[in-house]
């Protein structure tokens, strides 16, 4: 991850969501129950840079959109810039060593990153000692909250590659195959 | 390259993790004058007008968004309050249900008491049907022979005297008024031991009349009138003595005195009743009835072995006009 300019311009693009995505999670998003739970764009944005840009890239994103988070929302800081920290760089990581082609994938990973979030969110307010019970409610609210997430998870990954795409570096499988259908070789128009 | 890239990517994790876990274990530590919190607070100041003019940009949008949510929402409160109305009304209506049942089971009871029908082994019993005529002299109730009712048992609820059973099946029984036009009643005056029969009054079958007083008391409109027990000093009648039939409304002197009378009953809206299984002028009823439909020789046996208290009723019942 060289800071060239293509990285700079990934980088301000990265960034201009990270405040976007915010600012629409706290004055919009956060203000509008669905089924009595708030949608969490926050955990799909790390989880679908990471998934985009890669490891390092979602780790970064997901420590800042954590660290902006908890600053907005007036929360512990440090506690949603760690857990998302982890679902940016498990997102890249899986792009990076698996590389998943299927098109329900972004919901999966969102899905996870929800999930993640919701759970982590609650084990560690937990550990520090908030007075919240454990009990159904808490685990309704978090099934709910994943289930609100998948629903939106697939058109907001739509937003975010339309947003990253000009930016990402290209994608060396994506050229073979491009050269590979302008050879001829493998294209169904030259086997027709 | 491969391992430097590894390497560097393995850093930036554990150094931003490890930044998540100092940032935390600050924050948590300190004060709320320490220094993360005054960034916080800084943070907010910054942010607090765009976070406002975003709201106040995005509050239509909200606005719509809540809109459907709401109208969802209402939906669905609507369903569950109308739900909840339905349960509310028919709980409502179980417990008027069970009020009115306790009520006349206490009136029943008192009535019992005060009439010390309990050794006439009372058996209760719903009206299931009343007659559709505007007399209403005629009302069905759920139990009959079964349970030991039998034609002439005496029938009363919590307010007083309702009628006397004419017709008996196995589970049901057909009841006659106190203003059936076929029922006579041996009645007196509450407190006086002067007797008279008490039938409806002509022309007016909603009202009674009591006929043929035996005595001299004064009777004045409000007197309270009762079953007497006993249609002659021999004899005793279907019902037994205190049941309570009505109130005196008015005196009509002629040659006989005529004494009006309103039902202690309302008889228009039965509910709960009770059955005198065991009176003995309603068995010496019987057994008269059971004497006449046999052949006149066997009818003659028969009588001859009956008791001598059952013939004296028989004659005094005949003597009476044969209601009560």
């Amino acid at each position: 991850m060289g800071l060239s300019a293509s990285h700079g311009k990934l980088a301000l693009r990265i960034a201009l969501l990270v405040v976007l995505v915010v600012f629409v999670q706290v004055g919009v998003v956060s203000e509008v129950p669905v089924f009595g739970v708030t949608i969490e764009l926050t955990p799909l944005l790390a989880a679908f840079v990471g998934l985009l840009c890669g490891s390092m890239w979602g780790a970064l994103a997901g420590f800042s959109i954590g660290l902006i988070v908890d600053l907005a929302f007036v929360q512990t800081l440090g506690v949603s810039s760690l857990l998302f920290t982890l679902i940016g760089f498990w997102a890249g990581r899986l792009r990076e060593a698996r590389d998943p082609q299927a098109a329900l994938t972004p919901l999966a990973v969102g899905v996870a990153a929800s999930a993640f979030a919701l759970i982590g969110l609650s084990v560690i307010e937990f550990l520090l000692g908030v007075e919240a019970p454990v009990s159904l409610l808490l685990l309704r609210q978090i099934v709910l909250g994943v289930v609100v997430n998948a629903i939106v998870a697939m058109p907001f990954w739509v937003i975010v590659r339309r947003a990253l795409r000009p930016s990402l570096p290209k994608d060396p499988r994506r050229r073979r195959s491009r050269r590979a259908y302008s050879t001829g070789g493998l294209s169904p128009l030259s086997r027709a | 390259m491969h391992s430097k890239t590894v390497r560097r990517r393995r850093a930036l994790l554990i150094g931003l993790v490890v930044l998540s876990i100092i940032l935390l274990t600050a924050y948590f530590g300190e004060s709320p004058n320490g220094g993360l919190h005054a960034v916080q607070r800084d943070f907010l100041t910054v942010v607090s007008p765009i976070q406002d003019g975003a709201n106040t940009a995005l509050k239509p949008v909200r606005s719509v968004i809540n809109w459907f949510g709401e109208v969802l929402h209402a939906k669905g409160e609507v369903s569950r309050l109308r739900a909840e109305r339905d349960r509310l009304r028919s709980e409502r209506v179980a417990e008027q249900e069970r009020s009115r049942a306790a009520r006349e089971a206490t009136s029943i009871a008192d009535v019992e008491a005060s009439a010390n029908l309990a050794g006439y082994k009372p058996v209760s019993a719903e009206v299931v049907f009343e007659t559709p005529s505007s007399w209403y002299s005629t009302v069905d109730i759920n139990k009959g022979s079964s349970e030991g009712i039998a034609i002439n048992d005496a029938v009363y609820n919590g307010e007083g005297l309702v009628g006397v059973v004419t017709q008996v099946a196995a589970d049901a029984a057909q009841v006659s008024l106190i203003t059936d036009s076929e029922v006579a009643v041996a009645a007196r005056i509450a407190g006086t031991p002067d007797w008279g029969i008490v039938q409806p009054k002509v022309g007016d079958p909603s009202h009674l009349v009591l006929q043929f007083l035996h005595g001299k008391a004064e009777v004045v409109k409000g007197d309270i009138v009762d079953t007497s027990g006993m249609i002659s000093p021999e004899a005793q009648s279907l019902y037994p003595a205190g049941i309570p039939i009505g109130t005196v409304t008015s005196i009509e002197e002629s040659a006989y005195t005529s004494i009006n009378i309103r039902p202690a009953v309302e008889l228009h809206s039965l509910d709960l009743v009770r059955v005198l299984t065991e009176v003995p002028g309603a068995r010496a009823s019987r057994v008269r009835s059971s004497l006449a439909s046999l052949p006149s020789s066997r009818s003659e046996s028969a009588e001859s072995s009956s008791t001598a208290e059952s013939a004296g009723t028989a004659a005094s019942y005949a003597q009476s006009g044969g209601g009560g």
